[in-house]
């Protein structure tokens, strides 16, 4: 590891600075005073990523994911460029929604988008809802993920330019999922999605986050993600997150979640796409009687690297959690799970479990898992498992019997393995079309 | 549930006292010339000295961990005295010849030696502050060419063994302490079991810290030839002290061709008293290395004592089809803390582990599992299966699981789970109901929660743990 080269490309990074303050939010649409909360905020950041360091596989992390790739390449951030048209894009829409935000790139791109309920939630872009809803935005915004010791999410912030908001007011319920598209088109750029979802006191709604490449093998560029979720009391959210970058792509993503009393978050975590990848999911039970579901999937082969490092903090007793991620790994993949589960000092009744289940289909394939526990509270329900392992020969065996070929023995045990966690996805039409994808992965094995 | 719970947690340490034995001690502090002392006090060869030297440098190379989920304030390396040996006798023929005022610590403790001895057939190499006084039963068991004695004697008669194997296992520059330990080891075991024997009697021997201010650095080498096996009993009790005692010992355990070795401890030395003054630091490096085809390395421990406990008995499972196993019972009271695991290395093919670690938390103490499972590419077929539970006693203590899984060959099984538990009230109201008080009731289900460990331990020590376990959690529940 270079340590010169990092600081050269952090450096780099920084001088690209002044050119990206000068996007969109800058261009005067504000009046002064409703900006300044947000200049600030970046401000914040950038002081914050300056003192940060490059994290290498000497932190522990860091330890199983060794990211010195990407400082090998000048990726600057990415301009607003040319739109993709409906034709191009149109596939990847999700048939049952109405609300639907697109961003190339990082940049909002309004014709590909569609917003219906505008009277009943607040939906759009950072840009135009910074003014429209200030004080909502500001209240929530760069408050829930965790900046201090975490280089990506101050770097995120500190380009901050544009991004997905999504509020949804007390007693109300969107049936209808919202599709957050992400699509990245220019390689060689890096650039920074960013989405804001509030779900306010009694709500309900399904989002879809979804990153994604226009064409499966441009070059590669960087994708540097933050999402942060606040749900209020008895709020409901069900959040699908899909990454499908190229696989010449880097994908690094914080998620930050937050939760109030008795809210319940539902989550489906997709990994398939990029060479690297790494997920950061940190959950926080605020309030009591919060429960949260997290389902994970990791599908990867040939080269690629999937690292899904999850933090559930139970700060206040009487949380449930429930964790399942499971990984498939073929070829010469790397799959790295971590799962830390905190249970304060005060957090009694706590109530969690995790799971992580791994599948290895090739001899070169590995896997590294973590399941952590922390635990400081005595009256607690907590338990954790791990495998890791092939194919049950007896399974394949039993299937053959039954007049399967050995490929379709394998390949159908394969799929049930992930369809597990793609069951829990509650958008049929991207159930089917993920339910496609894993079958097209297993049957090419 | 509480008062019982804390009456059990304010069980005083029972074998607090100190043995007024005069002790020879080295001047406090740590460079080249006190390895060259204590080198030339026991009489060393050149090579030996030149082990000493080398970990001496790497040591002063190296930097102290601080990854590990204890805490503790710095140690003063220099100032500890690294050499202390009771002032030399002549050499003792049978027990009748061992100072009285010795024999009376060992009464203390529960462990009259020769009565020991006879009735349980057990050959006590008794290791009373770094230097080997007693050693029984050493003639019967040389009939069968079993070589048990103290490190410095086999050094002095089998040089070449020692040469042989010392450091293959935990390099000098392994880690910090295992470094230390090499440059400044001043006795410990030596176990050799030569090639088809198996060991008629366990094995044991008793570590002892004693003289205050006085760090100990053990040195164990057991070594089983080919189809040997063998069972090994360590347990440890030490005196009542202030300051903080270094405790850094180094294990090795070689197994050959189809060889089996058998490691048991119960570790019960001086905690600190509530407010965590004093106590041991108990920094140790254990590994085996299954060297051979068949071969089978076995770690049980039950950890009560310490200010800190750290360490990861491991195995290295090199050989085709060898099996490596760990059983642990770790507890920790008042303000104790304990990061204790395994490693659990596979290199071989068809190769097999097992990790059952119960983890038990009370007063403000706070425990860790930390483990590693790594199977290799090359270890096709391996197979492992860890367990971790951790049971909570009381609301401001901590338990902790670190366990990580690195898998590089798909023919290889992996699982592991965990759980964490407390007694329940309904527990505790059913033994009630049945008449029996909730402090036996704990006593049960505590041990009920260890069993699965307990029955690794050979006998005599299994009702040693209980009884242990039992009086160490006296009152803790009410």
């Amino acid at each position: 590891m270079n340590e010169s080269k990092n600081i050269d490309y952090l450096t780099c990074l920084f001088k690209s600075l002044p050119a990206q303050s000068n996007g969109s939010l800058s261009q005067d649409t504000l009046p002064e005073d409703q900006k300044l909360w947000l200049k600030r905020l970046r401000a914040q950041a950038i002081d914050k990523a300056g003192q940060l360091k490059w994290p290498t596989v000497k932190d522990e992390e860091w330890r199983f994911t060794d990211i010195s790739p990407l400082t090998r390449l000048p990726f600057k951030p990415a301009k607003a460029g040319h739109v993709p048209g409906l034709s191009e894009t149109q596939p990847l829409f999700i048939e049952e929604t109405v609300n639907r935000l697109v961003f190339i790139d990082g940049f909002f791109a309004p014709e590909l988008s569609s917003i219906a309920d505008e009277n009943q939630l607040i939906i759009g872009n950072l840009d135009t809802l910074a003014t429209r809803h200030a004080h909502t935005v500001s209240t929530h915004l760069g408050q829930y993920v965790q900046s201090q010791q975490n280089l990506f999410t101050a770097l995120n912030t500190a380009f901050l330019h544009d991004g997905a908001v999504v509020v949804v007011p007390q007693n109300t319920v969107v049936d209808q999922p919202v599709h957050l598209l992400f699509i990245a088109t220019q390689a060689e750029t890096t650039h920074y999605p960013r989405s804001l979802i509030v779900g306010e006191a009694n709500s309900q709604m399904t989002v879809v986050e979804d990153y994604v490449a226009l064409q499966a093998d441009n070059g590669a560029y960087i994708t540097n993600s933050v999402a942060e979720f606040k749900l209020a009391a008895n709020a409901q959210i069900q959040h699908i997150r899909l990454q499908r970058e190229n696989v010449n792509a880097f994908h690094l993503a914080n998620c930050a979640v937050s939760l109030d009393y008795a809210s319940r978050y539902q989550a489906v975590n997709v990994a398939m796409g990029a060479k690297i990848s790494r997920f950061n999911l940190d959950i926080s039970f605020k309030e009591e009687a919060a429960e949260c579901v997290i389902d994970g999937l990791a599908l990867i082969t040939d080269e690629q690297l999937a690292d899904t490092h999850t933090c559930i903090d139970h700060l206040k007793p009487n949380c449930t959690s429930n964790q399942q991620h499971k990984c498939i790994a073929d070829g010469k993949a790397h799959a790295v799970f971590n799962g830390k589960i905190i249970v304060r000092p005060n957090a009694q009744k706590t109530n969690s479990s995790q799971s992580s289940r791994n599948l290895l289909l090739s001899n070169e394939a590995q896997i590294d898992t973590k399941p952590q526990l922390e635990i400081f509270a005595d009256d607690v329900k907590c338990a954790h498992g791990a495998t890791v392992g092939q194919l049950d020969k007896e399974e394949v065996f039993y299937l053959k019997s039954r007049g399967l070929s050995e490929l379709a023995a394998r390949n159908l045990l394969t799929y049930a393995f992930g369809a597990e966690i793609l069951n829990s996805i509650p958008v049929a039409s991207l159930k089917h079309t993920l339910e496609q994808t894993v079958l097209n992965q297993t049957r090419s094995c | 549930m509480s008062a019982v719970l804390q009456n059990l947690v304010n069980q005083p340490y029972k074998h607090g006292f100190v043995t007024e034995i005069e002790s020879e001690i080295a001047p406090k502090g740590l460079n080249e010339d006190t390895i060259r002392l204590i080198s030339a006090k026991k009489n060393e060869p050149e090579w030996l000295l030149d082990f000493r030297l080398k970990a001496y440098q790497k040591w002063l190379s190296m930097s102290e961990p601080n990854w590990q989920n204890v805490h503790y304030q710095k140690i003063d390396f220099q100032a500890i005295s690294y050499y202390a040996a009771p002032k030399p006798k002549k050499k003792l023929a049978s027990m009748d010849e061992v100072d009285p005022e010795l024999l009376r610590t060992f009464e203390k403790l529960g462990v009259p030696m020769h009565e020991r001895a006879a009735l349980a057939g057990v050959a006590v190499d008794v290791v009373f502050d770094s230097v080997s006084v007693a050693t029984t039963y050493k003639e019967k068991l040389a009939e069968v060419g079993i070589i048990f004695c103290s490190i410095s004697e086999a050094v002095q008669k089998h040089p070449e063994l020692v040469r042989q194997y010392l450091g293959t296992v935990v390099p000098v520059g392994d880690n910090f302490f295992a470094a230390l330990n090499s440059a400044v080891f001043t006795d410990g075991s030596f176990c050799y079991i030569p090639r088809g024997v198996k060991c008629p009697m366990d094995l044991s021997t008793y570590f002892r810290i004693n003289t205050e201010g006085s760090g100990q650095f053990e040195r164990t080498l057991v070594i089983a030839e080919e189809g040997a096996s063998v069972s090994y009993l360590e347990g440890c009790t030490a005196p009542q002290f202030d300051t903080n005692q270094l405790h850094a010992a180094v294990v090795e355990l070689i197994a050959l061709d189809n060889a089996d070795i058998k490691y048991s401890t119960v570790q019960n030395w001086y905690a600190g008293d509530e407010n965590g003054v004093g106590g041991i630091y108990n920094f140790v490096t254990k590994r085996g290395l299954a060297k051979g085809v068949n071969s089978r390395i076995s770690w049980t421990q039950v950890e009560t004592g310490s200010a800190i406990t750290w360490k990861y008995p491991s195995c290295i499972l090199r050989g085709d089809n060898s099996v490596g196993e760990f059983y642990s019972v770790a507890l920790t009271n008042n303000l104790q803390q304990a990061d204790t695991g395994t490693k659990m290395i596979h290199l071989g093919k068809n190769t097999r582990s097992t990790i059952i670690s119960k983890g038990i938390s009370a007063g403000k103490s706070n425990s860790s599992y930390r483990g590693l499972v790594r199977i290799t590419p090359n270890a096709r077929n391996a197979r492992n299966f860890s367990q971790c539970d951790s049971m909570l006693v009381g609301d401001q203590c901590g338990a902790h699981t670190f366990p990580y899984i690195q898998v590089h060959n798909n023919s290889a099984k992996v699982e592991h789970e965990a759980s964490t538990s407390k007694i329940g009230e309904d527990q505790l109201f059913y033994f009630a109901q049945r008449g029996i008080d909730s402090e036996e009731a704990v006593s049960m289900i505590v041990n009920g929660f260890c069993k699965e460990v307990f029955q690794q331990l050979p006998m005599e020590f299994a009702v040693e743990a209980t009884k242990l376990l039992s009086f160490k959690l006296e009152g803790s529940v009410g």
